[in-house]
């Protein structure tokens, strides 16, 4: 008789997932309670958090309601969590800003708020994850970014600075953190089928949309494939993986 | 709402050509400045400054300046 082993179980370790209302944030809390673990749903929208909390396993989880774009709250916010579930094991910052934007219609306004939520937010988070008593002995902290962030494309100048930046801090931070037992990763998807990319394929013609579907080899990918490389991070299964970006694309940056 | 003149000149601001160059009679494939980055700009622009949501499928049917207004219905007067 085979005992099947789960080698990214997650049993009874509070995670704290934000972006959990949509697209990939929503599937890895999903798939991470699946895993047994504690989750923590950070967003702003109250009504769909609590759509993803109906979809979840398990009923230890609590909603957190967040503007991240606050970011010299988030130690003290994130510190006031800690007081009401625990310690933290994980944090996963699915939240994120996209836009399309070629530079002739890029300001300096659209561009701070992408890069504060998509970049300061990262380095916030952090920043409060490693306070005295918020983690953990051990514990795992996954940044989403972007094939944005290691390839480009006409128009995606403002979304690339940023995924760029998470792939780079994310190694500075693995190697500050260290010290504490903090592992720091990133997660590089392509175009996954979510909100967000339906919003971006809206704004191109059909054969744009089907030139961009034929980059990818294994095609279009689902929140899914990329919450598996999520968990796979979080998980023991990364017990000695830190400091690098997993690239989950369908074969997208392999040309 | 903006007047077809107004359009006109938000027209020259995406394709960033000269005041004044746009009649409203111009073939678009005989614009070298529509390309698709202008597209996306003049995307942005009817969504910012008309609460318009184009899709770039709607617009790839419009062959000349004038077909853009079309597009635009009773958002642009005159």
């Amino acid at each position: 008789m085979i005992l099947l082993i789960n080698p990214m179980e997650l049993m009874d370790r509070t995670i704290l997932v934000t972006g959990a209302s949509s697209g990939i944030g929503r599937e890895t809390a999903i798939l991470l309670s699946q895993l047994g673990a504690r989750l923590i749903l950070v967003g702003r929208n109250t009504e769909q958090l609590e759509k993803t909390m109906t979809l979840l396993d398990g009923n230890a989880h609590q909603i957190h309601a967040f503007d991240l774009s606050f970011v010299d709250d988030i130690p003290s916010w994130m510190k006031e969590i800690v007081g009401k579930t625990g310690k933290l094991y994980g944090l996963v910052h699915s939240a994120g800003i996209q836009f399309t934007s070629p530079l002739q219609i890029t300001t300096g306004a659209s561009l701070e708020e992408l890069m504060r939520v998509n970049v300061t937010a990262a380095l916030a988070l952090a920043k409060a994850f490693r306070q005295k008593n918020v983690a953990t002995t051990v514990s795992s902290i996954v940044y989403l970014s972007s094939v944005m962030g290691l390839v480009g494309q006409a128009g995606q100048s403002a979304y690339s600075a940023s995924k760029g930046a998470l792939i780079a801090l994310t190694k500075s931070l693995a190697l500050e953190l260290s010290r504490q037992n903090i592992r720091v990763n990133c997660v590089a998807p392509a175009i996954v089928k979510t909100e967000m990319s339906k919003k971006i394929l809206q704004a191109l013609t059909l054969e744009q949309v089907t030139q961009i579907e034929t980059m990818h080899p294994l095609g279009i990918g689902t929140p899914r494939d990329v919450a598996y490389a999520i968990a796979f991070l979080l998980a023991d299964t990364a017990r000695w993986i830190t400091g690098t970006t997993l690239v989950v694309d369908g074969g997208y940056t392999a040309h | 709402m903006m007047t077809k003149q107004e359009f006109f000149k938000e027209l020259e601001e995406v394709l960033e050509v000269d005041a004044g160059s746009i009649t409203g009679d111009e073939l678009l494939k005989d614009l070298p400045e529509w390309d698709s980055l202008a597209v996306l700009s003049f995307i942005a622009m009817v969504n910012e400054k008309l609460d318009v949501n184009l899709s770039a499928d709607r617009l790839a049917k419009a062959k000349n300046v004038g077909d853009l207004i079309l597009l635009l219905g009773n958002k642009i007067s005159g």
